[in-house]
């Protein structure tokens, strides 16, 4: 990867940098820097300033954007490190102590440092305002002052939708969310989800086994701060052939406040936003409140009444937003013409298991789990009978195990998403 | 004028045969006592003068030394007050030599010359090279079981001393008649529904596989748990043996007036410590709940509270079935052969398991888990999700298999196993497994699924393939292993719930 960030600005000036709509470059900078051999900090690009700036300990968008409102990044910067407490708290409008906190970050930490990571992760920094900017976020009324972004900015271009939900799903959200999300993403949608396990890892998934749109990946801490460490490939392969995107620069922790402020940017790129299982009063009804105030679509997907990891998107539906039954719904919602999926392949090792008591068993299924012991009082079969049908089912793909439960299995997740 | 004297000391649950010799010399009266004794055994002096001054008996107004041989063995207790009064009378001439011979003295002294029973009177009476031993009368019922020497006893010093002249005869006190098995016993037909977790309790006695129950609170962890030792077939008479002796030196509470052949249950609180668990002590080394638990089951409730250290202690026991105990004082070994039940809640909520239930955080549910060290885990061959009875299964469910039938089916089970020259299949080398468990086409077909998952590593394949013999055996089936029996044995190794962590990731990877 080579160190010019944003290919797509590559005149913008930096000495404009005190309008919002200047692009921070690279580029300019990088070839300003090499003739003179001097790193001397007045000739860095802007965006080595906005990522030093972002980086500050408590810098949310507001405060960002208001030092920006006045000076430009690199000017900003230079009040900080020249120690203008007074200037700096009332241009933010925080406190003396978060201002001398930033005063005190501000004089140890190294743009020129910060920058050289930036450029050799390929990750790009983009001001509000600049071309490589989100135009869904141009007008939103909480944008993010910079993003930074690793991947393909072009993806955002196709429609969208969001899919979020609860860490603690059950198989049957977990599926609803790879089918929907590759489902959307064959017929050229592009699916934002947020990273974290669950739901979200599933939506990303299906969105990969789709191999159309890539997906687009939201994260609350920098983008080299892989969390939660479960998705670690997850996420890898989400940067490779999507789109990662934060506020945060790199280095940043993933901390508590980031979480909810991710979910508005999640919120305010997807065209809708569907729900697929969240608890009463889970982080997931905190992106529809998001949505919903920036007037997305929004629509849930119904669950068990009895399944705790539903009561949240159930009561969703009952105080009135959409409803997605199918696929089907969805592509409507989205406005989607409906094209021919490719038809799906069942897996090449499964064996015709149906014959006697495995067609029993499956008989015994309703469509909600059921444990060993349910199987074995339903059907009346022997334990290590009914252990050895249920192992071989799982083999053929029919049914699906989470730690005791046993499911009917209606898609093939893990083999659409080894064939992609 | 010296005389000598057998007797015996306790070293771990071993007797240790003792000679007391005793010089009394002209010179300023005085009184030694020489070769290792502790405190407790040091204070002899002050028992044996006041029983044989309550006695009625003499003094020695001389210089005494009494010597403890094999000097370099340390003595513990006041086992050899007995045999230092007999000594003592004997070296005055107060007995005569014949009188003694062949004779060996177990026991401690009161003030007023009554004798008293001495933890680990069986092992000691074994101990001792002798044709009779003199013990208590408390201690009369079991200085009788060990057979050979032949068991004499006495109630009072005074009394004692009659016999062995001859002026009194030996008394037999009456033996109470042999009680019955331990009172009645917990049934397994009191159980209703949990169909695994019987199973799992049948494999367990038959294979001797230790078992991990996992569930929440109130799901029955405790209720299965009391009723396995009733599973297990009685104690053959050597294992008896060795189980009395360990009571006998431990006084875990359970009379030792006849062999325990009932297989023991212990449930130590979560609170135990290392000393208390695995045997030790600062001074002298007594067996601990493990060895108490030999032959029979040991049952850890709360597994999680219980110290990680104490913990991990148990796993060279569990693989050798014996605990070497080393302090400053001594090493000792005491024989550890048991199940280990162990039961815990899968969270600290206690709800996990269920779909979507649980409300611990995920840092929570991992940081409970990793209270159990993975090798710890890695010892129990099955690992049973115990959940809640439904209100059906409790109100309308039929009783279940009672005790007796299953236990019928176990010994049978533990017979088979006994052909292949082990007590249970769960001692099974992994070398003999590979000849006595062979995998059917379609078994060894799972089995290969499973490894190639990731689900089951090779130690795990090979316990998998000793549950998978014991479910053999129980079904009076001979090997090999079909499909049913690997799909059981890897149902019930399931990793507990907890370890399944969300599979979301899995559609990746």
């Amino acid at each position: 990867m080579p160190a010019v960030m944003s290919p797509e600005a590559p005149s913008a000036a930096a000495t404009s940098a005190a309008t919002p709509d200047a692009e921070a470059s690279a580029a300019p900078a990088a070839r300003r820097r090499a003739p003179g051999g001097s790193a001397a900090t007045a000739e860095l690009g802007n965006e080595a300033y906005l990522a030093a700036l972002a980086g500050l300990a408590g810098m949310g968008p507001a405060r960002l954007e208001r030092l920006l409102g006045r000076w430009g990044p690199a000017e900003a910067w230079g009040v900080l490190v020249a120690g203008r407490l007074a200037d700096a708290a009332t241009t933010a409008r925080v406190g003396e102590r978060v201002a001398r906190r930033w005063i005190r970050d501000a004089a140890v930490a190294d743009p020129t440092e910060m920058h050289r990571r930036h450029s050799e992760s390929g990750v790009t920094v983009a001001r509000r305002g600049s071309p490589g900017y989100p135009k869904r976020l141009q007008g939103d009324p909480e944008p993010p002052a910079v993003l930074f972004r690793q991947g393909e900015p072009d993806i955002l271009e196709r429609p969208t939708v969001t899919i979020v939900g609860t860490r603690r799903c059950t198989r049957y959200g977990a599926d609803v969310a790879f089918e929907l999300a590759r489902t959307a993403a064959a017929h050229g949608v592009a699916v934002i989800s947020g990273l974290a396990i669950g739901i979200d890892a599933a939506a990303h998934a299906g969105a990969l086994a789709a191999d159309e749109a890539p997906p687009v990946g939201v994260v609350g801490s920098g983008l080299d701060r892989i969390y939660p460490r479960e998705n670690a490939v997850l996420w890898k392969i989400v940067a490779q052939r999507g789109l990662l995107l934060s506020e945060a620069p790199l280095g940043t922790p993933p901390e508590r406040w980031r979480f909810p402020a991710r979910n508005r940017i999640m919120a305010a790129l997807g065209d809708a936003c569907i729900v697929v299982e969240s608890h009463a009063d889970g982080g997931a009804l905190g992106t529809v409140t998001e949505a919903a105030r920036r007037g997305r679509t929004v629509a849930a997907v119904p669950g068990p009444i009895r399944s705790p990891a539903s009561a949240g998107s159930n009561r969703l539906i009952a105080e009135g937003c959409g409803v997605v039954c199918d696929v089907e719904d969805l592509l409507v919602l989205l406005d989607v013409e409906r094209a021919r999926l490719p038809l799906r392949v069942p897996p090449a090792d499964a064996q015709p298991t149906s014959e006697g008591t495995a067609e029993t068993i499956l008989d015994a299924f309703d469509w909600m789990p059921a444990t060993l012991e349910m199987l074995a009082a339903r059907t009346g079969t022997d334990l290590g009978e009914l252990s050895w049908h249920l192992e071989n089912l799982i083999a053929a793909g029919l049914l699906a195990r989470q730690g005791l439960w046993y499911e009917r299995r209606a898609e093939q997740p893990s083999a659409a998403a080894r064939r992609a | 004028m010296h005389a000598e004297v057998s007797s015996a000391v306790l070293h771990g649950v071993s007797g240790q045969a003792v000679r007391v010799e005793v010089h009394v010399s002209k010179g300023i009266p005085g009184f030694t006592i020489v070769g290792l004794p502790d405190a407790s055994c040091r204070e002899s002096r002050d028992r044996v003068r006041a029983a044989l001054h309550s006695s009625k008996l003499p003094w020695p107004d001389n210089r005494v030394t009494v010597n403890l041989a094999p000097g370099g063995l340390r003595k513990e207790g006041a086992g050899l007050d007995l045999a230092i009064a007999v000594a003592l009378l004997l070296a005055q001439g107060h007995l005569a030599k014949p009188a003694v011979e062949g004779s060996a003295f177990l026991g401690e002294l009161g003030l007023d010359g009554s004798l008293r029973r001495v933890p680990g009177t069986l092992s000691m009476v074994e101990a001792v090279k002798c044709d009779r031993v003199v013990v208590a009368t408390d201690a009369y019922a079991e200085a009788r079981l060990s057979g050979e020497p032949e068991a004499l006893c006495a109630p009072t010093l005074g009394q004692l001393v009659s016999c062995l002249r001859g002026e009194a005869d030996w008394t037999t006190p009456a033996l109470s008649p042999p009680r019955s098995p331990s009172g009645p016993m917990e049934d397994l037909r009191e159980v209703r529904g949990q169909p695994l977790g019987r199973r799992a309790l049948e494999i367990a006695a038959a294979g001797g596989h230790h078992l991990l129950m996992v569930g929440p609170p109130g799901a029955g962890k405790t209720m299965l748990a009391r009723r396995l030792p009733g599973l297990l077939p009685p104690l053959d008479r050597d294992a008896a043996r060795v189980v009395t002796r360990i009571y006998s030196a431990g006084d875990f509470g359970v009379p030792t007036s006849e062999l325990i052949i009932a297989p023991p249950f212990r449930a130590p609180h979560h609170g135990a410590t290392m000393a208390a668990l695995v045997g030790g002590g600062s001074r002298a080394l007594r067996p601990g709940e493990i060895s108490a638990a030999h032959g029979g089951v040991l049952f850890l409730d709360e597994l999680g509270e219980f110290s990680p250290v104490v913990l991990d202690a148990l796993r060279q026991p569990l693989e050798e079935g014996v605990i070497r105990v080393s302090r400053a004082v001594g090493s000792v070994s005491f024989p550890a052969e048991f199940v280990l039940v162990g039961s815990m809640n899968p969270c600290p909520c206690g709800n996990a398991g269920g779909p979507g239930q649980c409300r611990c955080s995920d840092a929570a549910r991992v940081r409970y888990a990793r209270r159990l060290s993975g090798p710890l885990l890695d010892r129990f061959d099955m690992r049973l999700f115990v959940q809640r009875p439904t209100a059906e299964e409790l109100f309308r469910g039929r009783p279940g298999e009672p005790t007796a039938a299953v236990r019928e089916r176990v010994t049978e089970a533990r017979r088979r196993a006994a052909h292949r020259g082990v007590r249970c299949n769960s001692l099974l080398g992994s070398s003999a497994l590979e000849a006595e468990a062979p995998l059917a086409p379609e078994a060894a077909r799972l089995a290969e699924r499973a490894v190639a998952s990731g689900q089951l590593s090779a130690r795990g394949l090979q316990r998998v393939r000793s549950v998978g013999l014991t479910v053999c055996d129980l079904d009076g089936r001979p090997p090999p292993l079909r499909g049913p029996d690997v799909a059981l044995a890897l149902q019930l190794r399931n990793n507990p719930v907890w370890l399944d962590r969300s599979y979301a990731g899995s559609h990746v990877a």
